[in-house]
């Protein structure tokens, strides 16, 4: 029997934004299954697979003028993914603090690995410094 | 514009807790490191968003979905991603599934329960729903004034 089944009325997240990204997401998704009754109800089985807020990350999406439409799936997948590669970039920058004989994490850690990780190599020279000016967005 | 992409951050919290779970106890994170690596988070939405765009463009689809987002997994050189990826991509399915048979369950009931209410006039309660139903429809149309529908 499903237990993830959403509860009436009273929204059940705790976290505010999530519960933003619920009526967001429904106001522009394109649902290709059916119709899903918009109420006010809270979708808590959605909202425990995934950290980031849908909202957010549907938001930064929008941001791409080439992007006109997204499907609830995907920008679930893409919060996912974001949420892994988080994970990665942590756990690579890790081993150079390490060398530097650190438990703290330092900026310079991730520098380093986006360096030398392949993976990482479409952030390079995306970081603003501590002057704005620095930021180049045209680099790759 | 107004707003660059690289403001939109997804909130420290979250990010803090992601890192925190990755990450062996006792070890700690400078808030430069956080910011960058939320900062390096959105870039990589924006890039995988771009990514999988391609793909729906190459198949002549307004629409991503989640098969574009895993190819652009592997054309940047995320595999290690698929897996884990494919595995969510169910358990969410199942999940919204559970959601829809839930709401469509709560229609009825509440339909049933009207039937009892108002059992003599019933010609006016079928119109009252069929109301409901179009200001569900309406509701729900309004809200998907952007969509494209596929096929």
């Amino acid at each position: 029997m499903a237990s993830t089944v959403a509860v009436p009325v009273a929204p059940t997240v705790s976290d505010p934004e999530r519960c933003e990204g619920e009526e967001e997401l429904r106001g522009l998704e394109a649902e290709e299954e059916s119709n899903q009754h918009t109420g006010p109800v809270a979708a808590p089985s959605q909202n425990r697979l995934a950290k980031l807020p849908l909202s957010r990350i549907k938001a930064l999406m929008k941001a791409d003028p080439d992007v006109s439409l997204a499907s609830q799936e995907s920008v679930f997948i893409i919060a996912k993914a974001t949420e892994l590669f988080v994970e990665m970039i942590a756990k690579d920058a890790l081993v150079y603090a390490h060398q530097g004989k650190r438990k703290t994490l330092q900026r310079k850690d991730l520098d380093n690995a986006i360096e030398t990780v392949d993976e990482f190599a479409f952030l390079e020279g995306k970081f603003p410094s501590k002057h704005p000016s620095s930021l180049n967005l045209y680099h790759i | 514009m107004a707003e660059r992409p690289e403001d939109l951050n997804l909130p420290n919290a979250v990010i803090t807790r992601i890192i925190k779970e990755a990450l062996p106890d006792g070890v700690n994170v400078s808030k430069e490191a956080r910011r960058a690596i939320s900062q390096a988070a959105s870039v990589f939405v924006l890039y995988a968003t771009s990514c999988a765009n391609n793909f729906a463009m190459k198949a002549k689809r307004k629409t991503l979905n989640a098969t574009d987002v895993m190819s652009a997994m592997e054309e940047m050189e995320f595999e290690r991603f698929l897996q884990p990826l494919r595995e969510s991509l169910e358990a969410y399915k199942k999940g919204q599934k559970g959601k829809k048979e839930a709401s469509e369950q709560k229609r009825k009931d509440a339909k049933e329960k009207k039937n009892d209410v108002e059992e003599n006039d019933k010609s006016r309660e079928e119109e009252e729903e069929e109301e409901e139903r179009m200001d569900e429809d309406q509701e729900a149309e309004n809200e998907v004034e952007e969509e494209e529908v596929e096929n």
